[in-house]
């Protein structure tokens, strides 16, 4: 099982971090293109989250991010000790809606459940704790 | 990412490279107010050379959407890679989104 660990920031500017983190890694595991990119969005989206909303101070905090790749199935571990959020409660976007009535936003949650295949979520210690996997085979 | 825009016929061609994120999603929002605010009402984004985008970038498309329908103008996507399609996909965007293969058919 190859395993990857990246600990950033929690600033915009670390998802730069996490992108090239990915695109090195997809080299490594030979992931496609679209996986990686897939990835990517999840990561970002879920980071974004955090960043905007999960803090009430203004100090530094670290986001945990832990990849791993074991027979056809990427899992992400994404750890953060922001307030007690579980994205799997948060109400999907009506994406049916016509262009006047589409909301701007609530797009990013939408995305993670789409693309990722199973999505735990636990609190743990204080600190938000996501597990997710994706099957690629 | 890098912003082009050019002039053809009626339409104003924005020609996207690179990702569209969280991190410069400002600067194409910027990009695209000012050609609406200045009373453009044809825009055309090419993106060929897109290779990413998140929901911040999305945000930006839907709000350029709404300000040319209201007034009654066109803003048109082409070419899109395979990987994007796929994400206009699972935003609901395709349907509501006028995507062309070409640049020469979003011109119209």
């Amino acid at each position: 099982m190859a395993e990857k660990e990246i600990i950033i920031g929690n600033q915009l500017s670390q998802l730069e971090i996490v992108a090239n983190a990915l695109e090195s890694l997809s080299d490594e595991w030979n992931l496609s293109m679209n996986v990686s990119l897939n990835l990517n969005l999840v990561l970002e989206e879920l980071i974004t989250n955090i960043i905007f909303y999960g803090y009430d101070d203004t100090n530094e905090h670290l986001i945990r991010i832990l990849l791993s790749y074991h027979d056809s199935v990427v899992q992400i571990q994404l750890e953060d000790d922001g307030k007690a959020f579980n994205p799997l409660l948060y109400a999907e976007p009506n994406i049916d809606l016509s262009i006047e009535n589409r909301k701007i936003g609530g797009l990013g949650i939408h995305f993670v459940r789409k693309i990722m295949d199973e999505i735990i979520y636990s609190r743990l210690n204080n600190k938000n704790i996501l597990t997710m996997t994706k099957n690629i085979a | 990412m890098e912003i082009k825009k050019s002039k053809i016929g009626s339409f104003w061609v924005i020609n996207l490279t690179g990702r569209l994120d969280t991190s410069n999603y400002g600067e194409l929002e910027k990009s695209l107010i000012d050609l609406i605010d200045s009373g453009e009402k044809e825009l055309a984004v090419d993106c060929s050379g897109l290779v990413y985008i998140s929901s911040s970038g999305l945000r930006v498309f839907l709000m350029a959407l709404k300000k040319i329908t209201q007034s009654a103008g066109k803003f048109h996507l082409c070419c899109l890679q395979n990987n994007i399609h796929e994400i206009f996909e699972i935003a609901g965007f395709t349907s509501i989104f006028k995507i062309f293969n070409t640049v020469d058919e979003a011109l119209k």
